[in-house]
């Protein structure tokens, strides 16, 4: 193989190489190039999502916290209702956020703290007579935030009368009363924390533009498959219906969330559901509009189906769609549902299933994001 | 022809590449070291992928430390050329060994130091500029056999040759594939980062890099061409090295280049090199030419047809299985088929067996991130792996238990689909170099050598 080059030829490659090495003198991107600035999508998720939906959040919790803080104060029928109905506002808003667990929210890893379930009924009993127990434990995690309420208003007596003098007239019951004041307190303070910690951390998180591990986009992009595979697939469908690992072919109705409110579990999932859809379409939480996301930045990527043509966005997002169809059919009341009809309930699961293949293997993929959580449920 | 065994040059060459090589491997174990690795990658994890008919290589625990310590200490031995024969067999072993404990650390980099350690039991390095040269004047000599540098210099023709052919696809050509996917995720990196959101550059990449691998050994080759071929050398490898995480790679192929120039150019470093370290005129001019035995010349250039016989082979094998290479990665590894792939997957694995026990494995209770990874993408990692969960729920009590995969994989850019029939019990399938039935085809054709 003997290539007879001259002097000139082998300049002109090697300017061409060099040009391609150094990039040369590139023109600024156009318009259509924006959409693979990570830092228009990062600066657009922080200031008109995450932190409005904190703000949303927030109102709700905060109405919340008075309404249990007027139930401590004075335990009666009626703030005992008004309290209930406030927790069902705040756990249906808290959906809306539960999936920003990266920056703040993992630093405190919030979740753990607020949406745990199913809720330790036993430890919770053993919280009660020692108020001041340490909440921090790992095992403590299932004795406070929603879940905790949720039982301690809806369970711990056969009627709202029973409820009250729980809280009332019962041995011990001013311990219990505090033991709820202390719960609600908590999970002001660590929203608190939060919401006050994303001004600070918003530099960070939007000049950390990379792919990589402990990169921006690399961390939001591993906390939303996270979220959607284990705690949306696996928590409020999977393992109620036991078509995940953990539960192996039997139903489990008390590993609903909010089991003792019933009828709330699957608006909760919805709820959850299109908070990740909007969240992938990139839905500015105030003015409703579409903006920069995994969606416009897929589609600046051009990731499609090379068979059909097709967006892989399109496809997530029917995605989105079939399983919003099958969440529809199902009961208000996931643990009814699944005793008395677990069908739909399973083939929500392999829908949800469906789509987690798809943004954990081929929407990473497409983004060249590596995941660095380790597969599977039973966490 | 025999007159070209007959031909001698310089020792400075191998000298010089002897001490670059020795020290940058020497390097890369403290590197590795450094980075916690040997723990993470070689004892941390509860299970092994070993390569097939390398079964007996087992991980060593601990002594792994020691292993590395070894290595390191052989590859320093090898750059002061000192007890060169031992030190460069143990090298080669100790490294081998290493790479040979776990299939997910598979980089064809380590297994082009992996062969050029092979490469230099063979050859007479240490003759000159050495510690066994100043120990021992009887192994002092400066000119070597002229062969034994282009031994070498033939090994790097080999892996660009292929590196380069191997680039000659549909994917790699036609579609920037997987480029065009890796660029635009650097696209933040200053100054040249904006470039790579534009589709033309990862056309660019991708046709300049076949070419420069193709051409690469030739324009090394012509003396006239050589410092222009050096300079992309340099570039390429620099610039690969800012875009993708290939660790102490691109300073081996940088250094490992040097061998094509001239042997007046090793010269004149050893004798800045010498003058630096004030060794005697006598040292760097023994005016001897090394000869290997009678005996021994023979055996070595019969090592060295068979050595490279199998090198011009074993990348080529793939042509015997069907399906699509980069689907099956039935003959993929050792063939320099570098950066070729953008593949992605997920891997559920259920156990069950005849009186109804069902479960479904948590594999990160099994492997490591990187091991899940790596699994999950080649099928016969995923056998491997399915006889790991075969033996580990036999003992837990399933009779027979029979294993099956869930699988779901996305290759260059293409939608994902099932990598294995789910159909398939793999605990009765068995490993071997037949070709894998129960991999389910592409059904996208890659066209391309």
């Amino acid at each position: 193989m003997a290539l007879k080059m001259n002097r000139q030829f082998v300049y002109v490659w090697f300017l061409t190489i060099f040009f391609w090495s150094c990039g040369g003198n590139g023109k600024d991107p156009s318009p259509e190039d924006n959409g693979k600035d990570r830092k228009v999508i990062l600066t657009h998720w922080v200031d008109n999502i995450i932190v409005p939906a904190y703000g949303n959040f927030k109102t709700k919790f905060d109405a919340m916290k008075a309404k249990a803080d007027a139930f401590t104060t004075s335990p009666t029928t009626s703030t005992l209702a008004e309290f209930r109905v406030a927790w069902v506002d705040a756990y249906i808003e808290w959906q809306k956020v539960e999936l920003f667990e990266f920056g703040p929210a993992d630093e405190y890893t919030l979740r753990n703290f607020f949406n745990i379930y199913p809720a330790d009924v036993t430890g919770i009993a053993a919280n009660l007579s020692d108020p001041s127990v340490n909440l921090d434990l790992p095992s403590s995690y299932a004795r406070q935030g929603f879940p905790a309420l949720d039982y301690l208003i809806n369970e711990v007596g056969a009627d709202e009368a029973q409820i009250i003098s729980f809280y009332t007239t019962q041995p011990d019951a001013g311990k219990r009363v505090a033991y709820l004041k202390r719960l609600t307190d908590r999970m002001s303070a660590l929203l608190s924390n939060v919401i006050t910690g994303w001004p600070i951390y918003r530099e960070t998180f939007i000049t950390k533009t990379g792919l990589d591990i402990g990169s921006s986009f690399g961390n939001v992009v591993n906390a939303f498959v996270l979220y959607y595979e284990r705690h949306i697939r696996s928590g409020k469908i999977g393992i109620p219906s036991g078509a995940t690992i953990a539960s192996a072919g039997t139903v489990n109705p008390d590993k609903v969330e909010a089991y003792y409110k019933k009828d709330v579990s699957l608006a909760l999932a919805k709820t959850a559901h299109k908070a990740a859809m909007e969240f992938f379409n990139g839905k500015n939480v105030s003015t409703g509009a579409a903006g920069p996301s995994f969606k416009s930045y897929l589609d600046a990527l051009e990731a499609k189906d090379v068979t059909t043509g097709t967006m892989l966005s399109k496809i997530i997002n029917d995605q989105f769609e079939t399983i919003n169809t099958h969440l529809d059919g199902l009961a208000a009341d996931l643990s009814q549902q699944v005793q008395s009809d677990n069908q739909p309930v399973v083939e929500t699961y392999t829908s949800m299933q469906k789509l987690v293949r798809i943004i954990k293997v081929d929407m990473t993929s497409a983004m060249s994001v590596t995941i660095t959580y380790t597969d599977n449920d039973g966490d | 022809m025999n007159n070209y065994f007959r031909k001698t040059t310089s020792a400075a060459s191998l000298a010089i590449f002897r001490i670059a090589f020795g020290l940058l491997l020497f390097g890369s174990v403290l590197r590795f070291s450094a980075k916690g690795w040997i723990n993470e990658l070689y004892i941390a994890p509860k299970y092994f992928f070993p390569f097939f008919g390398f079964e007996f290589v087992r991980p060593l625990g601990n002594l792994t430390y020691v292993l590395f310590a070894v290595c390191g200490l052989a590859a320093l031995m090898v750059a002061l050329g000192l007890y060169y024969r031992v030190a460069s067999i143990t090298l080669f072993l100790s490294f081998t060994y290493i790479e040979l404990i776990d299939k997910s650390t598979y980089l064809n980099h380590y297994y082009f130091v992996s062969m050029i350690c092979l490469i230099m039991i063979f050859l007479p390095a240490h003759v000159f500029f050495s510690l066994d040269a100043r120990r021992n004047p009887k192994v002092h000599f400066d000119e070597i056999p002229l062969w034994s540098v282009h031994c070498i210099k033939l090994f790097v023709c080999i892996v660009y040759l292929y590196a380069g052919i191997a680039k000659i696809n549909s994917d790699w050509l036609l579609e920037a594939q997987p480029l065009r996917i890796w660029l635009p995720a650097k696209n933040d990196l200053p100054i040249i980062g904006r470039l790579f959101n534009y589709l033309w550059v990862a056309y660019a990449f991708s046709w300049l890099g076949c070419i420069y691998d193709l051409s690469i050994p030739f324009l090394l080759l012509k003396n006239s061409t050589r410092i222009f071929a050096y300079g992309a050398v340099v570039t390429f490898h620099v610039i690969t090295s800012i875009l993708f995480p290939i660790g102490m790679f691109p300073y081996i192929m940088i250094s490992t280049a040097l061998i094509f120039f001239s042997a007046e150019f090793h010269s004149s470093i050893i004798q800045k090199l010498g003058t630096l370290l004030k060794v005697s005129t006598q040292f760097l001019h023994p005016q001897k030419q090394y000869r290997y035995p009678t005996m021994q010349v023979k055996a070595v250039l019969t090592v060295f047809v068979i050595f490279f016989v199998i090198q011009g082979a074993v990348p080529l094998r793939y042509a015997f299985y069907p399906d699509d290479l980069f689907w099956t990665e039935e003959g993929y590894r050792f063939s320099w088929r570098v950066m070729l792939m953008e593949k992605a997957g997920y891997a559920q694995f259920t156990i069950r067996d005849s009186e109804g026990k069902k479960i479904i494995a948590d594999n990160k209770e099994f492997l490591t991130p990187l091991q899940e990874k790596m699994m999950a993408t080649q099928p016969d990692m995923i056998l491997q792996y399915a006889h790991i969960l075969r033996d580990h729920y036999s003992k837990q009590g399933f009779r027979s238990p029979e294993v099956f995969v869930d699988s779901y994989v996305s290759l260059n850019g293409r939608l994902g689909k099932p990598l294995i029939s789910p159909q398939t019990d793999l605990s009765r399938e068995k490993e071997s170099f037949y070709h894998k039935p129960w991999i389910l085809p592409l059904d996208h054709e890659i066209t391309g050598l």
